[in-house]
């Protein structure tokens, strides 16, 4: 089944602060935009407190609260010094860039364009990339090998189970195979976390497999 | 027991102790208010790390989370989170920001922790909304009492000690989907799932 959100499990696994950096990154850049999932977010945050409240506690050593005041003492008071803040996103920051679609795009197939983003994510043994759809553009039907987890960040596609916008976050598996479509008059791009390759189901370009890590 | 009174969801300062203490803190730099938190949070912080598999950084934790504290203080707004949520999410980011340096030692850090992993309150210019918040808050407090053991189990597994639900499985032996299952159950009994529009 296919929701635009990212399930409880996954917002508790955000909150608890378990998940790698390229999921919780997706799950960030969702949560800037959807304020319903924020508001789940808040609840698994206060029961994650709650929580922390029900353990025990471990004494601190004695210089602890001293050490502390010497570092505050260190430095300027809070707030006197306001720090431009940075507008662009957790993603745009990584990449530097303001505008996603003047990254070094990689074309794999007529519509379809690639910018794998891995290596930002030296930790991290799934794939990460950015999948840009020209707009009105279609892919290949493929189905997943493992999960793949993907946000859109720009455009919006079309498959068989509905309409996908930006911020729409969706998580699809080997049960899932699709046909996307760019849809509207942006390119659709998408960022996805890909824990293992495609697999290209049409009888052609399923040809093209070998070529498509 | 004490109970929330319809006129209290007006009022303009928070009733929780250590929401009021926070906001000394964040106002006025009170150190009085500051050390009564520390003596109360200290203590959860540094089992926290324990718990966590960092034993030997327990105490670094606890002095990065007071100090991350301080200087953050005066972005605290009690009508957006309890203080105690809200330390808790600066102690999440503490520990997941000293893990991720450890695992580093050489590879340059690209992405900050504080862009990935957020603070309630702190970003968004949204309606306040201490009223939803604190009934959210009561709700769940009162059902976590009348949760089945191996409900919290699960649960605290993956609070405290920073644990996938498919981790949890293979330590309790037990199938990744009766993992969920339970977190299910427990999180519908807490309301979480309520707001849920379909799962």
């Amino acid at each position: 089944m296919t929701s635009h959100h990212p399930d409880t499990l996954s917002l508790m696994e955000y909150s608890a602060g378990t998940l790698s950096d390229p999921h919780a990154l997706c799950i960030r850049l969702h949560l800037d935009h959807c304020p319903h999932c924020r508001s789940r977010v808040d609840a698994l945050d206060s029961l994650g407190a709650m929580i922390v409240e029900s353990q025990p506690r471990e004494p601190v050593a004695a210089g602890t609260f001293d050490a502390i005041l010497d570092r505050i003492d260190a430095e300027p008071a809070p707030g006197a010094i306001v720090m431009p803040r940075d507008p662009r996103d957790a993603l745009h920051k990584l990449l530097d860039t303001d505008d996603l679609n003047s990254l070094p795009w990689k074309r794999q197939l007529a519509d379809a364009s690639v910018f794998d983003i891995s290596d930002y994510f030296p930790e991290q043994s799934e794939r990460v990339v950015l999948q840009k759809l020209t707009a009105g553009g279609k892919a290949p039907s493929h189905t997943h090998r493992g999960t793949e987890t993907t946000i859109v960040l720009q455009g919006a596609f079309v498959d068989h189970s509905g309409v996908f916008n930006q911020w729409d976050f969706v998580v699809l598996d080997q049960n899932d195979t699709h046909k996307p479509v760019a849809v509207g008059h942006d390119d659709c791009i998408s960022l996805s976390i890909l824990s293992a390759p495609l697999k290209l189901t049409g009888t052609f370009t399923r040809l093209l497999n070998p070529f498509i890590r | 027991m004490t109970t929330l009174e319809p006129t209290a969801h007006r009022a303009d300062s928070p009733r929780d102790p250590w929401s009021q203490l926070l906001e000394k803190v964040g106002k006025h730099q009170d150190r009085e208010a500051f050390q009564s938190l520390f003596q109360h949070f200290g203590p959860q912080i540094k089992h926290y790390a324990i718990a966590n598999g960092l034993p030997h950084q327990a105490e670094e934790l606890v002095q990065e989370v007071f100090i991350s504290i301080w200087r953050r203080s005066c972005l605290y707004d009690w009508r957006k989170a309890a203080a105690s949520t809200w330390i808790f999410t600066i102690a999440r980011n503490q520990r997941v920001d000293l893990l991720r340096k450890l695992r580093r030692t050489n590879k340059e850090i690209t992405v900050e922790t504080e862009d990935l992993w957020q603070v309630p309150g702190e970003q968004e210019d949204e309606p306040v909304t201490s009223l939803h918040r604190l009934m959210s808050e009561r709700r769940i407090r009162e059902s976590l009492v009348h949760l089945p053991e191996e409900q919290i189990t699960v649960i605290a597994k993956v609070y405290m000690e920073q644990k996938s639900h498919q981790t949890v499985a293979e330590e309790l032996d037990i199938p990744l989907g009766t993992v969920k299952s339970r977190v299910r159950l427990a999180l519908k009994k807490l309301k979480v799932l309520l707001q849920d529009q379909k799962s």
